[in-house]
């Protein structure tokens, strides 16, 4: 009962959060509805029984790569309203889309989804799904996993990492000139 | 109730939805920031989905691994994405999609 409970809500707030960022007509608004709508993906997963992951959907989500996002906004100065017209091949839509946009992408995920619902939603009846089990912690098995049978896989990650680091400083580094 | 509402097609659902939305996101928007907004969402689809076939089909823990990089990559590519658009504010002072045409010329 609890489950189907959190599940709604979490359901909920991830549907929600995810269309008002597709049509939200600004940006910062935009990014706090992501950030609403991962606090929903977190609530999924622990209705999954993956409580580390759920926590780590909170904190490097909701807690990092959001905030990172509000950050370069609110650095970039967020989206300035209708802008001054240049005429390329297309006419220069606005920076959040105009209907000329929408529905090109909507027509391409109409196509899309139509693709992929056939193919998904015809094999998902022959999936065997197993009787649920009770929930258990997961973090030791993660753990024991990842340090066993997946250790390459992490050691690379961290080298990532590290180069995603020093890569992102040295590509936003301001000019000589106008230091 | 009869319905079993947690089930393996309705994370399936939630997930679809997401990454649809991801998909009209990256087409439909024109700021750059915007379209990286698009990216995490497509990328928190896959994730869903890979934690929702561990836990209905095969409950080992190999769907979590995976989840569990996905968040890292995305984290990283967010970090190098933010970066890039950063430095093309302080060059063309615009996030706009279309001012990014240098190498059509």
């Amino acid at each position: 009962m609890f489950l189907d409970l959190l599940f709604l809500i979490s359901a909920a707030l991830t549907i929600l959060g995810t269309l008002l960022v597709v049509f939200s007509k600004n940006l910062l608004h935009a990014c706090v509805y992501l950030l609403a709508s991962f606090i929903g993906v977190a609530g999924l997963y622990v209705t999954l029984g993956a409580d580390f992951i759920a926590a780590i959907q909170l904190v490097v989500y909701a807690g990092g790569v959001v905030i990172l996002m509000l950050f370069a906004i609110m650095l970039t100065g967020g989206n300035s309203g209708p802008e001054k017209l240049k005429s390329f091949a297309l006419g220069f839509a606005p920076e959040m889309g105009n209907s000329k946009t929408y529905t090109l992408a909507f027509l391409s995920a109409g196509v899309f989804s139509s693709i992929v619902g056939y193919l998904i939603f015809s094999t998902v009846g022959n999936v065997s799904e197993k009787s649920l089990q009770p929930f258990v912690s997961t973090v030791e098995t993660l753990g024991k996993k990842l340090i066993t049978e997946h250790v390459l896989v992490f050691e690379i990650s961290s080298v990532l990492l590290l180069g995603a680091l020093v890569g992102a400083a040295i590509i936003a580094r301001p000019n000589k000139s106008n230091l | 109730m009869g319905f079993n509402m947690i089930s393996l097609s309705s994370y399936l659902f939630i997930s679809m939805l997401m990454f649809l939305s991801g998909i009209v996101v990256v087409i439909a928007r024109k700021n750059i920031i915007a379209i990286l907004l698009g990216i995490e969402l497509i990328l928190n689809s896959a994730a869903i989905n890979f934690v929702a076939y561990t836990r209905f089909v095969n409950n080992n823990l190999d769907g979590h691994i995976m989840s569990l990089f996905i968040i890292v990559i995305a984290a990283a590519e967010a970090a190098v994405g933010l970066g890039i658009v950063i430095r093309f504010y302080q060059i063309k002072e615009s996030t706009h999609i279309d001012h990014a045409s240098i190498l059509r010329r």
